[in-house]
């Protein structure tokens, strides 16, 4: 009697026991209970292009880091800012002492591999499922589009990098030697062959652009036709100019401020000129923010959170050789530079009726001038509640490639090519809008007629520095023209500056697989 | 999870076993010992035999050639010529005399009990001179059959061992008295309790009256320098947990011990009130820890909460008071000084000073933002008891402040227990501890933001008419003043500013109950089986409300909108955990043989779900900001913009399922040997790893039970002891420490947008990448120790050497470097090993007077032996302050999270000085009065491979001394304690971003100003940024002595009471924190942090001196 009772409650007690054991597997199967990669199933691919477009707002691609390399090493743009704000970089990039282990060369590099490696997990995957849908091969496009402008970017800046263009997982698999720089523009070939093969013409539906900003045909043939004249095959450089001028979809602005105009709702975003424009979003008080520092880098800066004239941090500013260099009779010049203790010109010359503080380090503004193709429009501030406090311009986008170029492109290749007409053909509809399009008899930026190839090429470059000034072209175009010593010798820039050096912990890694560059 | 269906299968064989005897035996000696032969037949049979060693005489022997005869006949052969006669009595106990001597058999029954009337169960009745014993049953009563004149021995853990005669009694009450001796602790060892002496491992108990009574709303923070190998580093704000470490600092993720509250698993004790706690144990080895497996790799502290004890009705009463103060205040330089240094500044960077002579206060900012907090504690519990039933009911009340403006806590607790006896083999109980504490406003960077303010500014308010904010109207304002942003700006804010508008709009509510039903089945005689179910479920609401609110700018003297819009935040964070315990353990001696042996299957489930939202105010128009108003705190209120409201959740859970067993075995209690295993399956991790196995083995060796130490009459007691085991550590986080959920399920990277137009669309990119080989790290551990009373027991002495060394580290590896997303993989190791010394020294001088002295001290080495071979630059860096200039490097070959920088020889004195060093041009321009950095690698220039190892954070030792007296009704206790041999990285003063413009720190005063001024506080300018790097000139010496604790008490006289029907008043008086020696120029020389970067003084972290009164009242 007493033992049964003793086992009545054993058998009691042990239940909750055995239910445990018997629901174990099931109680220790925890997935996230976040989405990951895998739950995304069929949206996979297209979410991973997302993810690209989300890269091309990182640090190495649009701010700090991508001005240090493309603008700020230029004779004509510099840091900015205040004296002591980022000393380091006045060192690296305006005296050419390069640094082998600091935050922006690093990031710099990491982040284009960070874009490469995201592509080509995005390629395994679509080889793996074997997608023949359109609307995958034009992932498969937009995956192909940005290793290849990631490849060019480092190609331009440093020379023989590695060749990663596989997936891997497991790190020792990633460490390779440098690859020729012929066998990188070979892998941008065949990344922007197929990118323009399956990249459609435009994301219209309807009319309608239901995707501004999204990689297109066009911006492949334009980044396609930007490799050829850094490898001066001028035939290639004009065949792809013309193929994005015969699809008919892009133009140039009516007028220059135009292409620059910050506004609600998007105005002056991804206008008819831009062919590849990083975009960004920030909501009304900094919702939906999706801002990136591009812009905040480079706006007026004026020491002092709570001041009217914080817009930003004031980096990559005009300097005074740009400014005495420029023709006093270019509209351009006081578009492009804003000028601290002046009017900003109103709306025809890219401003917002507001007068700058003078220029007076310390107390007033830290500069005399600054770059005003980022200059942002007041109402934003207002609308995003990026004012006083938090002084930025997170929203503006970077207009990466903008048919402008296409022009300047096609008329430096058919100037190399003997074709003197269409190269003079080209640059005059640059200088006609640059003069407000005032016409062939017009008195400012007057044509330039061909006399010679010499002549015509003195007047392109020229006309890239006026027409892409603070937009990062100059130091390369010094390079490949091989201007730079002239240039830049005075700064300090000697032959071994073409390349940076490859950062030091890229090196270490590799366990010795990795060379330094020849020189550094 | 088939070991369940084995323990079931063995408890119902045991039912069978019982009713198997035999009397019959076969047996075959040659010239055995009389005495062996007796064994044996013991062994044999289920008699038992008594007799005195003068009756059977060594040296004895005997043959026995028996072929299945019965005992009886065996025994009268053994007897037959040697002058001795048995008689067996009616429980077959054989009790062996000589010849003719009369055997009275008396049935004798008892009831045991403690002094206190408590009714013991389980304690063990021998019959001394015979391996014959009983247990007492539950109600505490024991029978045996014995001779008249038998002697039994009462033994129980925790309790001083009685000899008792019967003396021809039948009926015998036997209170026994608590132990005070340490080794007779019963201390709790994780899935159940064990008396001290049969452990092989290293287990520290403190009683929770010695917590009670202490100022601390954290009790963890009262065992500062209480317990060899626990490193408490204490924190300044109400409540807050401090800094905890066991023996070292094993991991590079997480390092805080686990707590185990009466048995349910916890990452921290804060619900618990300091009143309920009855004791606290601190386990650090590896025989103690294998039980708790994946957890138990970082030590545990295991704290048991009061219990009903059996008797009458109690009811206690305790209550302080008292109040805190800042101590050892930082220096910085008043107006006077800012002035000098600020103009001395300009002129050395040759820029004019601005005008800032409308500045007039001199305000002491620290004196500004601090004030005198009070400290108040009170408790009621009532404790019952009955034959069925037992009860305790507990309700606490703290209120705590902080001593920086409008920082407190409060916090309401109720405890709650019950246990009852269905019948003599079943009880079941239920414990419940609730919780409500109003969390204090955040205030952590009030003290750094006071210390930035320049004294110029005044620290009042001014009356100003202006616009009400909310509405049309005009009212009388009085505002507190801005900066003026021309000097300070970016980081620097007027503290008042702040604290003062927006403390009160801050309701920050946590809600916790944890509770456990638990069931407990003694069948068997020698096993219980127990079954408890915890949940643990808490809520924090926190709501935070920006008001409108106004500064005046100190130059032009105007007033303006400094809060400038409305905006309510709110977050949600519930936690869900529930735990299953299911635990069989059989305890028996068999003779010479004592095992207790447990074995067991626990689930442990971990649920966070967390919420949080933004609200603001319609922007357009007329729109009318949210009110100042607590009813409107919340995401809806009509007075939101939907437009503009935004939440987002986080969720994240976790399970484990485990078994676990464990022997306690000893030999005569002479010899002990305990073994442990345990194998935990997790959810975190990948199938292939899924299930860990993690074991311990210890011995024991009391020498002082050798024959060869009974004449070292000085020594009471000796045990050597020694233990090895592999623990595991269930740790996944990033650098900092932050927790990693799922560490073989990369989450999507949050945030991950493409941007078209206006329109964001979700991408998806994992946050790292999924590793199929990953693995909890393991801690492969040793200890050896001493356990010692001597000097009649005035002595006791213990020493351990323990050895710790982590593989497999769980990392977080950053492969940005190859543009790669991060990997989760193990990789590496770190060795922690050290002595722990400490004594205890009681005497009674006399009646009146007696005294305790107690000490320890712990001496800890740190190493890291590797890190994974994948981690870019072969080391972890974390840095702080000026891009990272502060920084602390994990490499191996050094102790963990040491400091890195330059070494400072000095300062240039001159340019002639500089020409003939050698170059530092790679760090940065430099001029006299400039830091010289010494060329470490001395290749002749001075760049960053000059950077080296400048300091470790983890003392050499740490030591701890407590004195008691106690004078006829007077207490004394006095407890002081400190480390030596430890770092402190300062970064205010010197690594601050160069950026903002902060008050001097006074230490500057004595700057560089020319040559020869100084050669150690280099020039003043924030435009050197050459000085902005990390350096020696940051190391300060975080040795500290300090006098933690003073109490006085007074009992007040029974004769007193009793009149009042009052059992005990007890008054005190209690100081903490009374002095401090140190040696740097912070607040204190604690600093805690995370496994890596540890030990920073950011110019926080105020410590006060808190004294109290109070009284405890018992009737």
């Amino acid at each position: 009697m007493k033992k049964n009772k003793i086992f009545r409650w054993s058998l009691i007690l042990l239940l909750p026991t055995l239910i445990t054991v018997v629901g174990c597997q099931k109680f220790l199967d925890r997935k996230p209970l976040t989405a990951t990669l895998d739950d995304l199933k069929q949206g996979t691919l297209e979410a991973q292009s997302f993810g690209l477009y989300n890269t091309l707002r990182y640090a190495g691609f649009s701010t700090l880091p991508w001005i240090d390399f493309h603008s700020i090493r230029d004779d004509d743009a510099q840091k900015g800012s205040s004296t002591t704000d980022g000393a380091e970089i006045n060192t690296e990039y305006e005296t050419f002492q390069y640094s082998k282990d600091d935050w922006a060369p690093n990031t710099y590099w990491n982040d284009h591999y960070t874009m490469i490696n995201l592509a080509n997990k995005e390629l395994y995957y679509a080889d793996s499922l074997k997608v023949t849908d359109a609307a995958s091969l034009k992932n498969v496009g937009e995956a192909r589009f940005f290793r290849a402008y990631s490849f060019f970017e480092l190609v331009k800046n440093y020379g023989e990098v590695p060749l990663i263009n596989f997936y891997f997982t497991n790190a020792t698999d990633g460490i390779k030697p440098k690859s020729p720089v012929d066998s990188i523009y070979a892998q941008i070939d065949r990344d922007l062959a197929v990118a323009s093969a399956y990249l459609p013409v435009n994301w219209s539906v309807g009319g309608t652009n239901i995707y501004p900003g999204r990689v297109t045909r066009g911006a492949a043939n334009a980044l396609w036709a930007q490799s050829f004249l850094f490898r001066q095959k001028w035939d290639s450089v004009m065949k792809y100019c013309n193929l994005v001028i015969a699809s008919g979809q892009y133009s140039l602005a009516t007028t220059f401020p135009l292409i620059w105009q910050d506004g609600l709702n998007g105005v002056g975003k991804n206008g008819p000129e831009s062919i590849f424009e990083m975009n960004t979003n920030v909501g009304q008080n900094g919702t939906n923010n999706n801002g990136v520092q591009w812009a905040t880098s480079q706006n007026v800066r004026q020491g002092g959170a709570t001041n009217v004239w914080n817009l930003g941090w004031g980096w990559n500013t005009p300097t005074a050789n740009l400014e005495s260099a420029w023709p006093a009779d270019d509209p351009r010049k006081t578009q492009t530079i804003l000028y601290s203790g002046q009017f900003d010109g109103g709306q025809a010359a890219g401003g917002y009726g507001a007068t700058l503080p003078a220029y007076n380090p310390g107390p007033g503004l830290d500069q005399p001038f600054w770059n005003k193709k980022v200059y942002s429009d007041p109402q934003m501030r207002a609308f995003t509640g990026q004012i006083l406090g938090s002084g930025g311009a997170d929203w503006v986008n970077h207009r990466i490639i903008r048919y402008a170029d296409i022009l300047l492109m096609l008329a430096e290749a058919a100037n190399e090519k003997g074709d003197g007409a269409t190269a003079a053909t080209n640059l005059e509809l640059i200088r006609n809008r640059a003069s407000g399009n005032k016409g062939a008899s017009r008195t400012i930026v007057v044509p330039i007629a061909f006399t010679g190839q010499a002549q015509m090429r003195t007047a392109i470059k020229n006309e890239r520095r006026w027409e892409f000034a603070m937009e990062g072209y100059r130091f390369y175009d010094l390079v490949r023209w091989g201007d730079a010593n002239a240039a830049l010798g005075g700064l300090g820039y000697t032959d071994r500056c073409k390349y940076y050096p490859i950062p030091q912990k890229a090196i270490d890694l590799s366990g010795g697989v990795l060379k330094q560059n020849p020189l550094w | 999870m088939k070991l369940t269906t084995a323990l079931l299968l063995f408890t119902c064989f045991q039912v069978s076993a019982k009713a198997f005897s035999q009397t019959r035996i076969t047996l075959k000696l040659q010239s055995t010992e009389l005495k062996k032969a007796l064994s044996i037949i013991e062994r044999k049979s289920n008699y038992r035999f008594l007799y005195n060693d003068e009756t059977v005489k060594a040296g004895t022997k005997v043959d026995v050639d028996a072929n299945n005869t019965p005992v009886t006949d065996i025994l009268d052969k053994l007897f037959a010529n040697r002058l001795l006669s048995y008689k067996i009595l009616e429980n077959n106990l054989v009790v062996i005399t000589g010849k003719d001597v009369e055997v009275t058999e008396t049935k004798v029954s008892g009831k045991i009990t403690s002094v206190q009337g408590e009714v013991l169960q389980g304690v063990s009745v021998k019959v001394k001179g015979s391996t014959l014993g009983a247990q007492t049953d539950l109600n505490g009563n024991f029978s045996l059959t014995v001779p008249d004149n038998a002697v039994l021995i009462i033994s129980y853990v925790g309790y001083v061992t009685q000899e008792v005669s019967v003396s021809g009694r039948n009926s015998l009450n036997i209170s026994l008295v608590a132990s005070t001796q340490k080794m007779d602790e019963v201390v709790v060892i994780g899935y159940g309790v064990a008396n001290k002496r049969d452990l092989t491992g290293s287990i520290v108990k403190v009683l929770g009256k010695d917590i009670a009574d202490k100022p601390n709303t954290n009790p963890i923070a009262s065992l500062q320098g209480k317990v060899a190998g626990l490193s408490v580093v204490n924190n300044g704000t109400p409540g807050a947990a401090p800094d905890i470490r066991i023996r070292g600092t094993v991991s590079i993720g997480q390092v805080h011990p686990l707590y185990v509250v009466d048995g349910i698993f916890n990452d921290n004790i804060d619900y618990l009130n300091p009143n309920d706690i009855e004791s606290i144990e601190v386990l650090k080895d590896p025989s103690s820890l294998a039980i708790f497996g994946v957890k138990g790799a970082t030590g545990v502290i295991a704290i048991t909460t009061k219990r009903a004890k059996a008797g009458q009705v109690v009811v206690n009463f305790n209550t302080n008071f008292g109040f805190k103060k800042l101590t050892d205040k930082i220096k910085l330089v008043d107006a006077n000084g800012f002035n000098t240094l600020f103009a001395e500044e300009n002129a050395n960077n040759s820029v004019s000073t601005p005008d800032y002579s409308k500045l007039t206060a001199n305000t002491d900012w620290i004196n500004a933002v601090t004030r005198t907090g009070k400290f108040n504690n009170n408790n009621l519990s009532i404790q019952g008891s009955t034959e069925k039933n037992k009860f305790a009911l507990g309700l606490g009340y703290i209120y705590d402040e902080g001593i920086v403006k409008h920082q407190k806590l409060d916090k309401m607790q109720l405890s709650f227990s019950d246990e009852f006896k269905l019948n003599k083999a079943l009880k079941i109980g239920v414990n419940l501890n609730s919780s409500r504490q109003h969390n204090p406003y955040d205030a952590t960077a009030v003290l750094d933001n006071a210390r930035k303010v320049m004294p110029q500014v005044s620290a009042g308010t001014k009356t100003f008419r202006v616009a009400n904010p909310y509405g049309g109207d005009s009212i009388n304002s009085n505002i507190y003043s801005g900066l003026a942003t021309f000097l300070q700006s970016a980081g620097v804010v007027n503290p008042l500013l702040s604290v003062e508008n927006t403390w009160d709009r801050n309701i920050n509510i946590e809600y916790r109950n944890v509770g456990s039903i638990y069931a407990e089945l003694n069948f068997l005689k020698y096993f219980t089986f127990r079954t408890t179910m915890y949940a643990d479920i808490s809520s924090v609401n926190n709501r935070t409300y920006n008001p409108l609110y106004y500064a005046y700018d100190p130059i032009s003297g105007n007033p303006y909108l400094y809060g400038e819009k409305t905006q309510v935040s709110e977050t949600d964070d519930s936690y869900r955990k529930f735990q299953q315990d299911h635990i069989l353990t059989f305890r028996k001696s068999f003779g010479d043989h004592n095992i207790t042996a447990t074995a067991g299957v626990t689930t442990y489930y971990f649920g966070h779900f967390g919420r949080t939202g933004v609200a603001k105010p319609y922007s357009a128009g007329n729109a009318l900001p949210i009110p100042d108003d607590k009813r409107f705190w919340y995401m809806t209120t009509q007075f939101n913009d939907p437009n503009q409201t935004i939440a987002s959740s986080s969720q994240s859970e976790y399970s484990t399922a485990s078994v676990l067993g464990r022997v306690l075995y000893n030999y005569k209690g002479k010899y002990y040997f305990n073994a442990s295993l345990r194998d935990d399956a997790t959810s975190q991790i990948p199938t292939k790893n899924r299930h860990q196995q993690f074991w311990a083995l210890g011995g024991a060796w009391e020498l002082s039970k050798e024959s060869f130490m009974q004449n070292v009459s000085q020594i009471n007691y000796l045990k050597l002891k020694g233990s090895i085991g592999v623990l595991g550590n269930q740790s996944a986080s990033y650098l900092d420490g932050t927790p990693i959920n799922y560490p073989f399920y990369p989450n999507l990277n949050t945030g991950i947008s493409a941007v078209f137009g206006t329109n964001t669309y979700a991408a998806a990119q994992p946050s790292w990448q999924p590793n199929p080989d990953l693995k909890w790290e393991t801690v492969h551990a040793q200890e050896i120790g001493i356990e010692m009373n001597a000097f009649r027991n005035r002595l006791h002495f213990e020493f351990n050497y323990f050895n710790k060394t982590t593989k497999d580290l769980m990392t977080l590896v950053d492969r940005s470097v190859q543009g790669l997303p991060n990997l989760l993989e193990n990789g590496g190791s770190i060795r922690n090993w050290g002595e722990e010394f400490s004594a205890t020294w009681t005497q009674s001088i006399n009646h009146d007077f007696s005294i305790n002295i107690g000490g320890n001290i712990t001496f800890l080495q740190n190493k890291v032996i590797s890190l994974s071979p994948d981690i870019p630059g072969g080391f972890l860096s974390r840095g702080f302050q000026n891009n990272g200039s502060a920084e602390s490097r994990t490499l191996p070959g050094q102790p963990i999270g040491s400091y890195y920088g330059y070494v400072v020889e000095g300062l240039y004195q001159s340019y002639a000085d500089i020409l003939k060093s050698p170059s530092a041009a790679a760090i940065g321009a430099y001029r006299p009065g400039d830091f010289k950095f010494k060329d470490v690698n001395g290749d002749g220039k001075i760049d960053a491979s000059d950077r080296t190892i400048i300091g470790n954070p983890t003392p050499k030792f740490s030591y701890g001394i407590n004195v008691n007296a106690t004078y006829k009704n007077w207490s004394l206790g006095v407890d002081v304690g400190g480390v030596y041999g430890n770092q402190i990285f300062r970064t205010w003063g010197s690594l601050e971003s160069p950026f903002q413009r902060v008050n001097y720190s006074a230490e500057k005063l004595a700057r560089w100003h020319g040559a020869g001024t100084s050669n150690w506080v280099p020039i003043i300018s924030q435009g050197d940024r050459f000085n902005y790097n990390g350096s020696t000139y940051n190391m300060e010496d975080g040795s500290y002595f300090r006098l933690r604790n003073v109490q006085l008490g007074y009992a007040l006289p029974q004769s007193l009471l009793s009149k009042a029907k009052i059992k005990g008043l007890r008054l005190y008086l209690n100081m903490q924190n009374a002095k401090t020696w140190k040696h740097n120029l912070g607040y204190t020389a604690e600093y805690g942090g995370d496994a890596t970067a540890f030990g920073y003084d950011n110019a926080g972290g105020a410590i006060p001196v808190v004294t109290t009164a109070g009284l405890n009242l018992t009737f």
